[in-house]
């Protein structure tokens, strides 16, 4: 997940152009198409998946059914900021789980939740590949290891300035 | 007009410019050898980049490597004089952690420019291609057979079969599918052969596809894994610019196109056939078999799919012989056991949890865990001690350290359902119980069951709710009756390898440590 950029395009007619473009018309590309969503908006706007539905020759329904059995990829909309926790057996173990529940105590927020001010949405993820740099979290899109709460809130904080 | 009878007297030639080039780069110079990849870049490790490519003077060059799999070093530099001495710079302490190490499919990692052509040429690369392509197919795939060569992605079926299986089909085209899917928790080797040796994975896909009748293959890489993706789109331009892939492979009459595919995440679309479901622009789901993808996979046509690491040992199996391959990790060693039952080979291994050395390693098959953890690892945490080991990730399950003496070998460890699987081993120690792990990994099946088929998808939360009854102190004697009826019938009943293996650390749990749970029953019930 990267952080959110702004969105450039903004009505249907061009992102038809722009699949136009990028996607020949197969249902192989259902999965390129809709990681290109999700880094163009942050995540999968109904509207942009009915679009590639259509462009596609795949129904609404059945793009909005892969879409949403795929881990990363998101339909609601994330915060300005996303914080990823890794809960794999080896961060688990290794301070992970103090980790996730501090930050959710800081951020006054549940795993899978934004923040009230919609700045910093809470994940919890299963794993990162980074066991044997446990524990680990992921900031914006930015892994980091040996990680602590106040690493994490200074990357955060760090990330807010312009 | 067509050299077929050439790809050895090709590579020898491009192999000496390569060199030559080599030699002017680097000749008299000191090197700077930083390893960068996915795990190290979360501690730094491009930072560590800047700084060196900064401070680099007029007779020192820098080499972005991989990953030699030392992760509590990350970041880690390794500088090299003109005279060989060596300096390493990183976050811990060497030590003995290669001395059990038998490097095949990760040599080079960490050491040579993870995506330059002239220097994997340099390390030998490319040999086992030009070997294969200078023989029949027919006799690449005996030569791989005699190997013993077994799949490496947890399944551990004969690579050999499946590839003579896929070239006697008669139906075009076909299809070779790389799985670097990687997506269980405490397993990350294929990102790291990626990272680090990207040139050896196309060299073993150019091995396959030769072998099999294949010109159209597909790296298919997990959607988290963007530093592999990006060193494996750079290797295979490389290779193509150099005649190793593409068109008139190595002066051959050999086509290989190589396309790169991003997963989007979860477990199951490690399973083949949900991995060409995926592919195909489906839901997460597994497919019915048969027909298996060797018959009809992707777009329905004969399809090989091996895994990452599966690949990466062909090239050394074809260039130093299968004699040679069969001969690491031979276990058990009697020679009445056909080649192909043996378990030949190395195993790679993600080493973590509660030691001091955690990591990729490469190990003959037949090393026992406990060298794994005590001797590889260095041990439990400083002030803990080591209650158990949970193997091959959350399809299989945990073994108590009376167990630790276990080989590891291809399939099953053990007949309670603890499985080598991919390769992950993670220490335990008293801060994580065992029955709690037992409880996550129970509580991850769950959650990653993509729910196409009833036993997993309604079994795999209720054996959750048993688990959390009993380590509440709440449960009953029928909560082990059901466990274990439950683990039995979603072994049985799951469409997929998932679902079929999603009962083991449940079984494995009620073997090892069922006096334990018949405690916690019994306490509850006072």
């Amino acid at each position: 997940m990267r952080r959110m950029e702004v969105a450039l395009i903004t009505d249907r007619k061009e992102l038809r152009a722009v699949l136009r473009e990028k996607f020949p018309r197969n249902h192989g590309q259902l999965l390129p198409a809709l990681h290109f969503l999700q880094h163009e908006f942050g995540h999968l706007p109904d509207w942009a998946m009915e679009v590639v539905g259509w462009h596609l020759g795949i129904p609404a329904s059945e793009v909005y059914g892969a879409a949403t059995s795929y881990t990363e990829l998101r339909i609601k909309k994330p915060g300005e900021h996303v914080v990823r926790v890794c809960t794999g057996l080896g961060c688990w173990m290794n301070g992970g789980k103090d980790l996730l529940s501090g930050l959710a105590h800081d951020l006054q927020a549940k795993p899978g939740e934004t923040t009230s001010d919609g700045r910093i949405t809470l994940e919890e993820t299963l794993c990162g590949f980074l066991c044997g740099l446990a524990p680990a979290v992921e900031v914006d899109g930015k892994w980091q290891g040996r990680a602590t709460a106040a690493a994490v809130h200074a990357s955060v904080n760090g990330a807010a300035k312009p | 007009m067509t050299t077929t009878a050439s790809p050895i007297k090709f590579l020898s030639q491009i192999a000496a410019e390569a060199a030559a080039r080599r030699k002017e780069l680097l000749g008299g110079k000191t090197r700077h050898i930083v390893q960068v990849a996915h795990c190290s870049l979360a501690v730094g490790a491009d930072k560590v980049v800047a700084a060196v490519r900064q401070a680099v003077g007029e007779n020192e060059v820098i080499i972005v490597a991989g990953c030699d799999g030392t992760c509590f070093q990350a970041p880690k530099t390794v500088t090299i004089a003109p005279d060989g001495r060596r300096e390493v710079k990183g976050h811990g302490v060497e030590s003995d952690f290669f001395a059990l190490q038998k490097r095949i499919a990760m040599d080079g990692c960490g050491e040579i420019d993870a995506t330059d052509v002239d220097d994997y040429l340099a390390h030998g690369g490319y040999a086992g291609l030009a070997k294969a392509l200078s023989m029949s197919p027919e006799a690449v795939i005996e030569e791989v057979k005699a190997s013993g060569l077994r799949g490496r992605g947890g399944a551990y079926f004969p690579a050999a079969m499946k590839w003579e299986g896929a070239r006697k089909v008669r139906n075009s085209p076909k299809y070779l599918v790389v799985n670097a899917e990687e997506g269980e928790p405490g397993i990350f080797k294929d990102r790291h052969l990626m990272e680090g040796v990207p040139h050896r994975i196309i060299e073993g896909m150019a091995i396959a596809a030769y072998a099999t009748g294949i010109n159209e293959a597909y790296v298919y890489i997990n959607a988290e894994a963007n530093l592999s993706a990006h060193r494996m789109e750079k290797a295979i331009a490389r290779a193509k610019a150099a005649g190793l892939l593409c068109e008139k492979i190595l002066g051959s009459d050999f086509t290989l196109n190589v396309t790169i595919m991003r997963g989007a995440g979860g477990y199951v679309c490690g399973e083949e056939t949900t991995l060409l479901n995926t592919m195909e622009g489906y839901r997460r789901e597994p497919r019915l078999r048969p027909p298996f993808p060797t018959t009809a996979g992707l777009w329905a046509k004969p399809t090989v799919i091996n895994n990452c690491e599966t690949l990466a040992n062909v090239p050394f199996i074809m260039a130093k012989g299968a004699k040679a391959y069969a001969a690491i990790g031979a276990w058990p060693s009697d020679s009445k056991t056909p080649p192909n039952q043996r378990a030949s080979g190395t195993k790679i291994v993600s080493l973590s949890g509660s030691v001091h050395r955690p990591g990729v390693v490469e190990l003959p098959m037949g090393t026992t865990l406990r060298q794994i953890i005590e001797a590889v690892g260095n041990g439990p945490m400083a002030g803990h001690a080591l209650t158990g080991v949970a193997v091959g990730g959350p399809s299989s399950g945990v073994f108590p350290t009376s167990m630790l003496d276990t080989q590891i070998a291809p399939g099953l460890l053990h007949e309670s359902g603890v499985m080598l699987g991919a390769g992950g081993v993670i220490a335990l120690d008293e801060r994580t119980p065992a029955l709690d792990v037992v409880r996550r990994l129970a509580a991850y099946n769950a959650a990653e069951s993509c729910g196409k088929c009833t036993p997993c998808r309604e079994g795999t939360p209720r054996m959750v709710d048993a688990l959390d009854r009993i380590l509440s102190g709440k449960g009953a004697q029928s909560d082990i009756e059901e466990l274990r009826y439950l683990a039995d019938v979603v072994g049985a009943a799951s469409l997929c390898g998932l679902g079929q293996a999603a009962g083991s650390p449940i079984t494995s749990a009620l073997r090892f440590f069922g006096d334990e749970i018949a405690m916690r029953v019994a306490s509850g019930a006072r």
